[in-house]
């Protein structure tokens, strides 16, 4: 039964009006950076009559040490990534292939604390780091991160490496490999859909990071990109103009990233397993 | 030698800061980096605190005066009137500012600049309103808003809802906070001249004649007095210094189009709230001794003059008298309006107790209690966090 | 689970406690060397903080180098409690609104996107995708911003410019974040806009997996579009809703960047959710004991929560995963 034109019609306004929705503030938002009024509210009959021109961007990269702190965030971004990438896929690697006694009790216990807001941590996350001395580095910025996201990529990386046949195993284990070479030969190869999916998850998560890394960042040279783009809402009177060129600049790795890899997209086992079962 | 120093200076006030003072110091103490580190201003106490418990606090701060008793309670500042040289540094300076570093009998921190606000008007709207000088009484400017308020512009510029914002027309209408040793509340924040005050604001914003922005509505003040949509509203001498330098991006000469005045004056007189930052030393600073070297210099007559350029009024009574023929061209109203201004409490409790203040104001402008109800229970809040 | 994973031989021993300690403590040798990293970690950084965050609900805790910080018992929940201002009861409340609004709209909102764009005529489905999926991605810090822009009071900000100059179907402009119910719808839109994408992104997935033939059987039999849906869709989709209802209850109790950003709490004090009045008393006041206090309460209450949604969806396999 093919569906009827008038059916079909609206169907697709229906979708381009939410897509619209969902893009319309984007361009709003890019609209205004080239609006050059300083501190104040560009009215929206300017914000459609702006003349295209990159003075904001070319302002705001130059102003506050910006392009450090984005470098800053980089090195932040890429280290939280592949330490939770590395230790979240272990970890799930030892859920997933071994059985040991307690394990679905320890499982439990961790997906209990998922759902408690992180920011009820703050205060003695900072302490612990206070008391390791490493406030103001990196080092405690990342052993949070990574530490502190272990559950959820556990979470999310058991159920495929579950899905993996095991008959794959054999050809390692008739060479003489061990649990290691399954590890790197066999489980990582075969999940990097859902991989590079979770990669996608902890570089944005990490990327935006706000209230850990401005607890824990002193210095003015390690400051990363959120912090940044606060700076541009002075004390007094807002920029919007260069504080939108700052947000466009900062979203534009997550979203090519994002728009790159997402065909390759996955969800979590558990969802697609539901609705077989 | 590197010694750190946060600050919060704006655009124009930083640029004064980093190419005529710092080169200035590193001259006079060729031994001594000057690292000069500016904050964000959103989470900036949260900052600090973090910065302290976790050993990474800088040197030095210039930190807003009314945090300075509230840190100093946390034994996070160093009592820098033991200091070689305190006494003399304290003999140039005003009296005034150097009390606000006053806690449990030491002085934590030392004036770095003192400000204040003053009523800053559109001309144009104050033209459109029939006058043609600013208002000198509450009154004056009361028929000015409602003359305004046909032509959808905004008289009462009162800008937030926050003991800065208040203090100013709360105090001339005749309103206290405390007594004079800031001891007392009761009877003073709802003594019948407060309830008064705070009675005739609420009545000012029913008739529509404030500022939308004080309730966190558009156009902000700067935007508002800009574009004359609003007829004045009090602010700092930042004002002028930010606006002047950004005259040729903007096209707007703030010295053209507005004009000054000392606060209008009610039944308290013409009052507008002392504001200004104080150096301070973290009681973790690496190097106390040249941090306290930079703060005695930086009090000295000759950096005091160079940041006075900013409109900031030095603390150091012979830049001050000096300043007067420096030409600076709008900080002769900011200095006659610095005679009337009044402290806001220097107490630790002061964030707790703005709290409770900005609450009691809102909750009564809002029409949510009554204005006598309001600061009673503001009072009986108060007191027990006094105790 | 993974039953199958057991060698023969340790499933037939003889169940003596002596052999089943020696399995035991062979097993746990075995996966040691890939867990105990995460083990350590997820102990040091998420279950002792919040022990200790226990603990700091009974101090009178100063986070400054050299404090004391005495045990004063229950202290601080009573601080908590006797607020004559009721913030934490009132973000409490909020919380629970915060669910019951935005819950409902973006669950239905992502069945009915998702349904419709998984139509069988409909073209360019991943460019679809990737368009509702794009506030996920973006930034909270930023949308914020962005949301506040555009809620801005007067005609200045869109919306307002929309409703009013635009449409007339408001009289005078709203000044959103300025009154109670105001603030919190537009809280709630905000994220409602962030987060929709995401069901819409899991229910598409989902959608894929119903078999084709079910349909096809259903147009011999000449159901229409709506009873297929009810009659087909919605039943199949039943696991993976409550996956996603659960996850969305979960983030609208977890609620403190759109309340952060937007309000601060604001006005009176009366959007908080217990989250943003936590971070605003122990960094603005510096009250960690009483903040610690409303952190212990609240994950109390997400703890029973989340364990009773889990012992609930037992048996629908959306946490179970040995199937």
């Amino acid at each position: 039964m093919r569906t009827s034109l008038i059916n079909q019609i609206i169907v697709y306004a229906i979708i381009i009006t939410g897509a619209l929705l969902f893009v319309f503030p984007f361009i709003y938002m890019i609209l205004t950076t080239f609006f050059l009024g300083t501190n104040t509210l560009p009215k929206p009959d300017q914000v459609f009559s702006v003349n295209i021109n990159f003075t904001n961007y070319i302002t705001v990269w130059n102003k506050n040490n910006f392009v450090n702190y984005f470098m800053n965030s980089v090195i932040v971004t890429s280290v939280a990534m592949v330490g939770s990438l590395l230790l979240g896929a272990l970890t799930a690697y030892g859920f997933a292939r071994f059985t040991f006694p307690g394990k679905e009790l320890i499982f439990r216990l961790f997906l209990l604390t998922i759902f408690i807001p992180g920011v009820i941590n703050i205060i003695p996350q900072f302490v612990i780091i206070k008391e390791m001395g490493l406030v103001n580095t990196y080092s405690g910025l990342w052993l949070v991160y990574i530490a502190g996201g272990v559950i959820g990529n556990v979470f999310f990386l058991r159920g495929f490496f579950e899905s993996i046949p095991k008959e794959l195993e054999e050809s390692v284990l008739i060479d003489g490999g061990g649990n290691w070479r399954i590890f790197w030969n066999i489980y990582l190869p075969q999940s990097l859909p859902a991989l590079g999916t979770l990669a996608i998850f902890i570089f944005q998560g990490t990327w935006e990071e706000y209230f850990l890394a401005l607890t824990l960042i002193k210095s003015e040279a390690l400051r990363t990109l959120p912090i940044a783009i606060l700076m541009f809402n002075d004390k007094y009177s807002t920029n919007y103009g260069q504080v939108f060129a700052a947000s466009v600049i900062a979203l534009l790795p997550v979203i090519l990233l994002y728009m790159t890899f997402q065909k390759k997209f996955v969800q979590s086992g558990y969802n697609e397993g539901g609705v077989k079962g | 030698m590197t010694i750190e120093y946060w600050h919060t200076y704006s655009d124009a006030e930083e640029a004064v800061l980093t190419e005529k003072i710092k080169p200035l110091f590193e001259e006079a103490y060729p031994n001594i980096e000057l690292k000069l580190t500016r904050m964000p201003y959103e989470g900036l106490k949260q900052q600090v605190i973090a910065g302290v418990a976790g050993d990474a606090a800088p040197d030095l701060m210039r930190m807003d005066i009314v945090w300075v008793p509230e840190f100093a309670a946390q034994n996070s500042l160093m009592d820098l009137s033991k200091l070689d040289g305190f006494e003399e540094l304290k003999a140039n300076t005003f009296e005034a500012p150097m009390a606000t570093n006053y806690y449990n009998g030491g002085y934590y921190g030392v004036p770095v600049n003192t400000n204040t606000k003053v009523a800053i008007y559109n001309k144009a709207t104050l033209a459109e309103a029939g006058l043609t000088e600013p208002p000198k009484t509450m009154d004056e400017l009361v028929a000015a808003a409602e003359k305004l308020k046909s032509k959808g512009k905004y008289g009462i510029g009162i800008s937030g809802i926050h003991a800065w914002g208040l203090a100013p027309w709360f105090w001339s209408l005749g309103g206290s906070i405390t007594n004079e040793d800031y001891t007392e509340v009761d009877g003073y924040l709802n003594s019948e001249a407060s309830v008064k005050a705070l009675e005739t604001i609420v009545d000012w914003n029913n008739r529509g004649l404030v500022l939308p922005v004080m309730l966190g509505g558009e156009p902000g003040t700067w935007d508002g007095i800009i574009s004359g949509e609003y007829l004045m509203s009090d602010d700092g001498p930042w004002f002028y210094s930010t606006k002047i330098a950004e005259k040729e991006a903007t096209g707007f000469d703030p010295l053209e189009e507005t004009v000054r005045a000392v606060m209008p004056a009610g039944d308290g007189g013409s009052r507008s709230v002392i504001g200004g930052e104080n150096l301070v030393i973290f009681a973790n600073s690496k190097h106390p001794e040249e941090a306290w070297t930079f703060a005695k210099w930086m009090l000295t007559e000759e950096p005091q003059k160079i940041m006075a350029e900013t409109g900031l009024i030095p603390s150091n009574k012979a830049a001050a008298e000096a300043m007067t023929s420096m030409n600076i061209p709008f900080v002769d109203t900011y200095v006659e309006q610095l005679k009337t201004a009044l402290p806001r409490t220097p107490i630790p409790q002061w964030g707790e107790l703005e709290a409770i203040f900005n609450l009691a104001f809102e909750k009564a402008i809002r029409g949510e209690q009554e204005p006598k109800a309001a600061l009673d229970d503001a009072v009986k809040q108060i007191e027990a966090i006094l105790k | 689970m993974s039953s199958s994973f057991m060698s023969p031989e340790i499933r037939n021993a003889p169940h003596t406690r002596k052999s089943r300690l020696a399995i035991g403590l062979r097993q746990w040798m075995a996966v040691l060397p890939f867990v105990a990293l995460g083990f350590i970690g997820t102990a040091v950084f998420v279950l002792y903080p919040m022990v200790r965050n226990i603990m700091i609900s009974f101090q009178d805790f100063s986070i400054m180098p050299n404090a004391t910080n005495a045990w004063v018992g229950f202290d601080n929940y009573l601080k908590v409690f006797q607020d004559p201002n009721d913030r934490f009861f009132i973000a409490l409340r909020n919380t629970f609104l915060n669910v019951a609004a935005t819950v409902p709209v973006n669950w239905f909102l992502a069945v009915f996107f998702a349904v419709l764009i998984n139509a069988k005529f409909v073209k360019f489905k991943i460019a679809f995708r990737t368009i509702y999926y794009l506030p996920i991605v973006t930034s909270w810090i930023i949308i914020a911003l962005l949301f506040k822009y555009l809620f801005a009071d007067g005609d200045g900000g869109i919306i307002n410019f929309i409703l009013h100059k635009q449409l007339g179907i408001i009289s005078e402009p709203i000044s959103w974040r300025n009154h109670y119910w105001s603030a919190m719808v537009m809280i709630w839109l905000f994220h409602i806009w962030k987060t929709v994408g995401w069901g819409v992104v899991i229910y598409l997935a989902a959608l894929q997996g119903i078999p084709k033939d079910l349909y096809e059987a259903a147009d011999i039999d000449g159901a229409n579009v709506m009873q297929k849906f009810w009659r087909i869709t919605i039943p199949l989709l039943k696991p993976i809703t409550l996956f996603v209802v659960i996850n969305l209850i979960n983030g609208a109790f977890g609620f403190f960047p759109q309340v952060y950003f937007i309000t601060q709490g604001g006005p009176m004090n009366q959007t908080h959710v217990i989250p943003s009045l936590i971070y605003i008393e122990a960094f603005q006041n510096m009250k960690f004991g009483p903040a610690s206090a409303m952190g212990v309460m609240m994950g109390l209450l997400v703890f029973i929560l989340t364990y009773t949604q889990m012992k609930k969806s037992e048996d629908s396999a959306c946490f179970k995963e040995d199937r």
